[in-house]
């Protein structure tokens, strides 16, 4: 089912959490939305739940009108950070518990709520636990209960609320691709709430972005990494060299139309990657010189972090093992740093806290 | 458990420390047995003082007997309906978001800030035959003030906070998200609330419940003021202790006394296993509800 989202607007008193959001989530599709916390993606996916109502705009489900349907209706599946399991219930009776509640003409007999759940409970890989009760079970177990009940009633859009954000790192990672399997055997229209940029970048067929109640960028993982839209994206995707407009001026006198560089405040982004290092200064002059503080040999990329003389900020340079080799580079080497490309924003936006915090690793 | 905790807390105590330790204890539970066990067993002595049967028979007076019933009439009209009204504020103020939210908070809490006589003094005030309702109600042949209506609503007021403080941080900790997962699910607002809310707080519900009731039995201040003591039709337990003491009628106040007593005793006795059985109270219970 597709969901049309038009100009959403939601206040939360003096507090604006969306300020004119209109995408559109094709039907199959898993979609991510991606940003910090304050940025009105949960507050967004609530909306299209239907458990808050939307100051202004519209929201069309399957092309239907359904802004202010309630949320029984709307055949949806939701996933709670927390869970949100029944503490009172048995993991059956929870998973049953959407089955038993329909209306008397359209709800399942005894005998076909039972295979149901027991067909949910073997997806989820949970099948002996239909005894057991909520607090009996592991984080990363439970929210796969929980994904077990929203399916259960067959709804036609799932919804996540940041499902991994309470499990730690390795059940996250797995449930991650997990979920990704489950929606390519189900192919319900998904959409994932995360901050984790690693999580919505591997698991989303698209990734949009917001910030501070704007969408900022909307594209395929690919689109997004390679051309993020604005500062704020190349940020907040992570691992990243940020420099700030003179030295950029001197950096790149081709990148830029040569007029304005000088006078309009600017900055450019390098990734670690984008790097090359030289023993010696190269004639073609886009170089900074830089002294190597600290150096990490352990995973398949040697991490450089460097200072560059007039830069507050340590620069982070990954090489392959062999080029370090190569230069046999040592903590406390002086070398030279040629960024191979880099991407300029003019007209910085002013009082954004991810760019005030200078370069973001 | 709270020996243990001292325990590692103070690290292996010296002679020193333990001599403070039992003083201190000593102290408590003497303090303890002056002023509460003793009066109590008291009681107890003083209305069987004149042997087992004379004991049934203050009790099995007519006018014991029917201050009795009229407790527990009165407790069975004034738990319910705060019950009813305590799940109802609980749920507004943990659930929604309103003007005048922090108002009714603070409106909860005034028949524990005023003191029980006055409160019996407003609905005098608002029902008798000199107050604002009086005529209309005397009118109608309805009589509030100086029967049984006045008592079951002045132990309305003093009740009024107790299922509803119980519930109200409860609700908060638990938050709506089961609510919200099971309106998503289809279920309707009945449904909700029979099938996932009740569930949830069945025990802190029941743990006010027997707060209120066993304040119902045994408030005086405010019945006394609005009964208008008339004999084996408006009297309560504790008036009818009252009255039988004033009229130097000992065994039959100790009788009532000792019901009363008996009541008490019962409804802490359940209290304490609904505390252990339940976790409410405990830090077990919190625990609990983390995981």
């Amino acid at each position: 089912m597709s969901i049309q989202i038009e100009e959403i607007r939601k206040n939360y008193g003096a507090f604006e959490a969306l300020k004119g959001v209109s995408l559109t989530i094709e039907g199959g599709e898993l979609l991510a939305l991606l940003g910090p916390s304050g940025s009105g993606k949960t507050t967004l996916l609530r909306i299209i739940a239907g458990l808050e109502a939307p100051d202004q705009g519209d929201i069309r489900l399957h092309g239907e009108e359904s802004t202010h349907l309630d949320p029984a209706r709307r055949g949806i599946g939701f996933v709670f950070q927390h869970y949100a399991l029944f503490r009172h219930m048995t993991i059956f009776d929870n998973v049953a518990f959407g089955l038993r509640v329909q209306p008397r003409g359209l709800r399942l007999s005894r005998a076909q709520i039972r295979d149901r759940v027991a067909e949910l409970l073997k997806l989820v890989q949970l099948d002996s636990y239909a005894r057991m009760y909520p607090d009996q079970l592991s984080g990363g177990q439970r929210q796969r209960v929980a994904l077990a009940r929203a399916l259960a009633v067959r709804p036609k859009v799932l919804l996540l609320d940041e499902p991994f954000s309470a499990l730690d790192a390795k059940v996250r990672k797995d449930l991650r691709t997990w979920l990704r399997h489950i929606h390519d055997e189900l192919r319900v229209t998904t959409v994932l709430v995360t901050h984790d940029q690693e999580e919505a970048l591997e698991v989303a067929d698209r990734v949009v972005i917001l910030n501070r109640g704007v969408l900022e960028q909307i594209g395929t993982p690919q689109e997004i990494y390679d051309n993020p839209a604005s500062p704020f994206v190349y940020n907040f995707l992570g691992n990243v060299n940020l420099f700030h407009g003179r030295l950029l001026a001197d950096l790149t006198p081709a990148a830029s139309n040569a007029s304005d560089k000088h006078t309009a405040p600017s900055i450019g982004f390098v990734r670690p990657h984008e790097f090359d290092i030289s023993r010696t200064e190269p004639d073609n002059g886009q170089t900074l010189p830089a002294t190597i503080d600290r150096l990490l040999a352990t995973g398949p990329q040697i991490r450089l972090e460097l200072t560059v003389p007039g830069s507050p900020n340590p620069v982070s340079v990954e090489l392959s093992r062999a080029r370090s080799r190569e230069l046999d580079l040592h903590e406390g080497d002086e070398v030279f740093l040629s960024p191979q490309e880099i991407r300029i924003f003019h007209d910085r936006p002013a009082g954004d806290p991810l760019l005030e915090q200078g370069a973001g690793i | 458990m709270s020996s243990h905790g001292s325990h590692s807390a103070l690290g292996s105590p010296s002679l020193a420390n333990k001599l403070v330790r039992l003083t201190l204890i000593a102290a408590a539970l003497f303090i303890v047995a002056l002023f509460l066990v003793l009066p109590l067993v008291s009681v107890f002595v003083q209305a069987f003082a004149q042997g087992w049967r004379m004991y049934v028979d203050a009790v099995r007076q007519d006018d014991v007997i029917s201050a009795l019933k009229l407790t527990l009439l009165v407790t069975a009209l004034a738990v319910p309906l705060n019950v009813v009204f305590g799940i109802a504020a609980s749920w507004a103020i943990t659930r929604f978001d309103f003007v005048g939210k922090n108002a009714l908070i603070t409106l909860i809490d005034i028949p524990l800030a005023v003191s029980p006589v006055v409160a019996g003094m407003m609905y005098i005030e608002v029902f008798g035959l000199h107050g604002w309702f009086g005529p209309w109600l005397d009118a109608h042949n309805v009589h509030i003030v100086f029967a049984v209506p006045g008592i079951v609503l002045a132990t309305i007021f003093v009740t009024f906070p107790f299922v509803a403080r119980e519930l109200i941080p409860f609700m908060q900790a638990q938050g709506s998200d089961e609510e919200e997962a099971a309106v998503v699910l289809g279920a309707g607002a009945f449904s909700v609330f029979w099938r996932v809310t009740l569930p949830n707080i069945k025990w802190a519900l029941l743990y006010g419940a027997i707060l209120a009731a066993s304040r119902s039995i045994g408030e005086f201040g405010a019945v006394s003021v609005l009964s208008g003591h008339i004999r084996g039709r408006t009297t309560t337990l504790p008036l009818a202790v009252e009255m039988s003491y004033n009229e130097y009628n000992f065994t039959a106040a100790f009788a009532a006394a000792s019901l009363l007593s008996f009541a008490a005793v019962i409804t802490l006795a359940i209290k304490k296993i609904l505390e252990s059985t339940s976790g409410i109270h405990s830090s077990a219970g919190r625990e609990k509800d983390r995981a």
